[in-house]
């Protein structure tokens, strides 16, 4: 019974997950394209729950569908929502080769995974309660993966650091980058 | 003594890149000075060396000295190696004293000309690649001095580069005695292949067992002397060389390059004993070449010409002497006749110069009026060309003439042609004699010479050559270029005296050690020799006395005869029928149809194929940043796939 | 383990993959490749995920907090990029946005 409860909520979800992926690339409007990815990233959240991982669901949640996807909104809303036809221009091989590239790509992953994994995939490894929890990934966190975690904040700061470098309005006359854009103005009007 | 050699060698190849080097900061006449100094010091360097091989004793004559090895091949060395030895030297003292002489001349033949140090610098190049040859210890060394003499022959027989005739003449001796160079390189091979050493003497241990296989050697050998010493089948060449300057024909085309036949043939004499056969082939070719240039000299109407031809002619003599084994007899008769012609050359060139380059014997007459000095010295070279005791040519001439009775039918027909040779030797001499010199001048020369016209000179009445000073011309010329003449007019009388075959041979005894002699001919054979050779010389002077200079009776017309001479017995007519024009046929033929598509063609294929290939790769260059991403990601793809299949 | 197996989780870890790929080489405004990156990214959290649940270990799921974390920082980035273009009054073409070439 509770076998088949999981089954249907993994099929809801990877469904979910599915649809919403083509969904991102396909939409014209840019602002429902990031809606569709929200749906992804909540569908997402769902099979990492299906899989014991339940702090990073909440933090798949939390942090990205969250506070990145509302960045994204954010941004999308000052800019406007251009559309562009999704399979126009470039060379004409594009879309062609693209399309091609992503089948290669997923059969290959499939056939490789299948030949080299084969059976002992459906052989998964006992596990406790605390696997996946709080505790754990703290733990590690601090314990055997110190380094990773350290220099993921490293890479946080730059990011805030070249962030507010990006965002900075530049003085508009004076500097190189202020004349030249008084020049594109002066052009564009 | 082995310094002596190689200074004697090498100062005139400083000189020649002294000249080189140095350009236009030297003056003309320095160069003219330094090219003359150099063959100066390499005369006297050869005496020093001819002094100490004196001084021993004749068996201990022969030094060698290698100054390095280049080629080692298992057991064939080659280095570079001279030799000296009675013959070498006695080449060494020829060539630099001779050679001194006629550069000295040069200083004043070829004053005012542009390019005058170019030509001094050719003269250096040429006297040490004569020399080269001459002292050259093994075969190797000797085709290199051979292949530089033809080049030597080459630039200097082209030195007015801007006469065409002079550029072709310098091409057909170039292209003639490449067909000699590539018989002798054969030969060459055939020696090495049979693990022979080429150094002298071990070169001449030929096997008997290899009896066909010498003939072939020596009929290379042959190849190379025919060629370079205008001998038929090969002499074509050698009347067009004239375009050269006088003395360049002196040094080159009489004194040294042509003897080079002689000496090798002289030098590899153990060969042709082997192969006895060639030997007596060499021998018939001289005699055929010294009757045929006989005839034909008596035609000519251009001084240098006639002179040219009979240099031919005397060279069959000396071929005939070789081919005989007369090595002694033809070696002095390559000493006389390198004084001899030489002096005959020289004044011939102060009389072209005096009459502002005309060369044509019949506007000239009576030029001894005004240039006395000139006519005499002529005089003493024809003498001495005819073989007239006590001048030079008889005693040389009449040892090899005799050298041929008493061996055999063959021998005694060469004996004939060779006494008719005298004869016409005596028409075409004086017969040139009496048409310039002597009588009433010409109105030609009436007016160049006796009124002492400002003379522009220029060498040969045909066509332009370098700028040239103006001189003026009364009577004789300059001293530098009469004291040489002069100089050859004295060895031209005395230099016969060195060797009265049956009574006195020091030159056969000192060449003995390494050519030893076939054979000796009896004092009753000389004597006959002498005898018929000095009458008949004499009947050839009556002759031209008689047609020429009394007038009294007319010259016979024989139309048939006249053409077949003037024409030089059509040899250049057969030749380029045979040779030249399916040469030019063939190269035709194949740069249409198969230079001009195939090698061409497929230029401009590979030219279009990679242009092609070019266009193709731009157009992956679209500088989208999404073309970028496709390529990483079938990259990804073909990796993937690689680093599934490698492991 | 109730429910699909691990294999299940990775099809669709691979089909998540090659979308957000399909959507990198095909869509021209820059926001919309950045959303297919996260896609991208995402798949491969997922397979990650699975992989450590297969394993029993954990360290995966530290993978995928640090991967997380690391396209949060490259969105930041992006978007700033993104938004200082757009005040350059420039389109917002990745066509277009060629000055790079050589």
């Amino acid at each position: 019974m509770g076998n088949v409860v999981v089954w249907a909520v993994w099929v809801v979800a990877a469904f979910s997950c599915l649809a919403s992926g083509i969904a991102v690339i396909s939409f014209t409007n840019p602002f429902y394209s990031a809606l569709a990815l929200i749906g992804n990233l909540a569908s997402l959240a769902v099979l990492y729950l299906l899989l014991s991982a339940e702090f990073v669901a909440a933090g798949q949640v939390l942090v990205y569908a969250g506070a990145v996807m509302v960045m994204f909104l954010f941004v999308t809303a000052y800019l406007g929502g251009h559309a562009d036809a999704p399979w126009a221009g470039g060379p004409s091989w594009q879309q062609f080769g693209a399309v091609l590239a992503a089948g290669a790509i997923l059969v290959e992953v499939i056939v490789v995974i299948g030949l080299k994994a084969g059976g002992r995939l459906s052989h998964e490894a006992k596990i406790d309660s605390n696997f996946g929890s709080p505790q754990q990934i703290g733990r590690l966190f601090l314990t055997d993966h110190l380094l990773a975690f350290e220099i993921t904040s490293v890479v946080l700061l730059v990011a805030a650091v070249g962030a507010v470098i990006l965002g900075a309005h530049s003085r508009r006359s004076g500097t190189t980058a202020g004349v030249i854009h008084e020049r594109e103005v002066r052009a564009r009007s | 003594m082995i310094i002596a050699a190689w200074i004697c060698l090498l100062a005139p190849l400083a000189a020649a890149l002294l000249i080189t080097l140095l350009g236009t900061r030297i003056s003309r006449r320095a160069a003219a000075y330094v090219s003359t100094t150099s063959v100066l010091s390499s005369f006297a360097a050869a005496l020093v060396v001819f002094a100490k091989l004196w001084a021993e004793s004749p068996d201990q004559r022969s030094h060698a000295s290698t100054a390095w090895e280049w080629l080692n091949a298992g057991t064939f060395h080659v280095g570079l190696r001279i030799l000296v030895d009675p013959l070498s030297v006695m080449m060494m003292l020829i060539v630099s004293g001779v050679g001194f002489l006629i550069v000295a001349y040069s200083i004043g033949y070829m004053d005012g000309d542009d390019e005058e140090r170019r030509y001094f610098g050719y003269m250096a190049l040429f006297v040490f690649s004569m020399l080269a040859l001459v002292q050259a210890g093994n075969l190797v060394i000797l085709l290199v001095g051979w292949g530089l003499v033809g080049l030597s022959s080459y630039l200097l027989i082209g030195f007015w580069h801007e006469r065409p005739a002079a550029i072709a003449a310098a091409k057909k001796a170039f292209v003639m005695n490449a067909i000699g160079d590539a018989t002798m390189a054969l030969a060459f091979f055939i020696l090495i292949q049979h693990g022979q050493s080429l150094n002298f003497p071990d070169t001449f241990d030929v096997g008997p067992g290899h009896g066909w296989l010498v003939n072939l050697v020596a009929l290379g050998l042959l190849g190379g002397a025919v060629a370079k010493s205008a001998q038929l089948p090969l002499q074509t060449w050698l009347p067009d060389a004239m375009e050269g300057p006088t003395p360049v024909s002196a040094l080159i085309h009489a004194a040294t390059m042509v003897t080079a036949g002689v000496y090798l043939i002289v030098r590899t004499h153990a060969i042709f004993e082997q192969a006895p056969r060639v030997q007596e082939l060499a021998a018939g070719l001289g005699a055929a070449t010294l009757l045929m240039a006989g005839l034909i000299a008596l035609v000519q109407t251009d001084i240098k010409r006639v002179i040219a031809y009979s240099t031919m002619s005397q060279i069959g003599y000396m071929f005939l002497g070789a081919g005989l084994g007369a090595y002694g007899s033809a070696m002095f008769h390559l000493m006389t006749h390198a004084f001899f012609k030489a002096l005959l050359f020289l004044a011939a060139g102060l009389v072209i110069h005096a009459l502002a380059g005309e060369q044509d014997m019949r506007k000239m007459g009576g030029v001894g009026r005004a240039m006395p000095v000139t006519r005499i010295t002529f005089l003493i070279g024809s003498l001495a060309l005819v073989g007239i005791p006590p001048f030079a040519g008889f005693f040389s001439k009449d040892s090899i003439i005799a050298s041929a009775l008493g061996q055999g039918w063959y021998q005694d027909l060469l004996f004939a042609v060779a006494l008719i040779g005298t004869l016409l030797t005596g028409i075409y001499a004086f017969r040139l004699y009496f048409l310039v010199f002597p009588g009433e001048p010409s109105p030609f020369v009436e007016e160049h010479l006796m009124h002492g016209s400002h003379a522009v000179g220029v060498e040969g009445a045909h066509g332009e050559s370098h700028g040239h000073d103006t001189h003026e011309h009364r009577g004789e010329g300059p001293f530098s270029m009469t004291a040489p003449v002069l100089v050859l007019a004295v060895l031209a009388v005395i230099g016969g005296w060195i060797q009265f075959a049956p009574l006195w041979h020091p030159i056969s005894d000192w060449l003995e050690p390494v050519a030893r002699p076939l054979t000796e001919p009896t004092n009753t054979q000389e004597a006959l020799a002498s005898l018929f050779a000095v009458l008949l010389g004499l009947a050839g002077i009556g002759v031209a006395w008689v047609l020429y200079s009394a007038r009294r009776w007319q010259v016979p017309r024989w139309a048939l005869g006249q053409r077949l001479l003037e024409h030089k017995f059509y040899f250049d007519e057969a030749y380029d029928f045979a040779f030249y024009r399916p040469s030019v046929a063939l190269a035709d033929y194949l740069r249409r149809w198969f230079e001009e598509p195939v090698i061409q063609g497929s230029i401009t294929e590979v030219a279009g194929g990679v242009r092609d290939l070019g266009f193709w790769t731009r157009r992956l260059q679209t500088g989208l940043v999404r073309t970028y991403a496709l390529a990483i990601a079938a990259s990804l793809v073909v990796l993937m796939v690689v680093f599934v299949a490698v492991r | 383990m109730l429910g699909p197996d691990i294999a299940w989780y990775l099809a669709v870890s691979a089909f998540l993959f090659a979308t957000g790929t399909l959507g990198v080489l095909l869509r021209r405004s820059p926001l919309i490749v950045l959303l297919s990156l996260e896609i991208m990214l995402n798949g491969a959290n997922l397979a990650l995920i699975a992989f450590a649940r297969h394993q029993g270990d954990a360290s995966g799921q530290i993978f995928a907090l640090a991967v997380m974390a690391v396209a949060a920082s490259e969105v930041v980035v992006g978007l700033g990029l993104i938004v200082a273009i757009a005040r350059k009054r420039l389109d917002l073409d990745v066509d277009k946005l060629s000055f790079l070439r050589g």
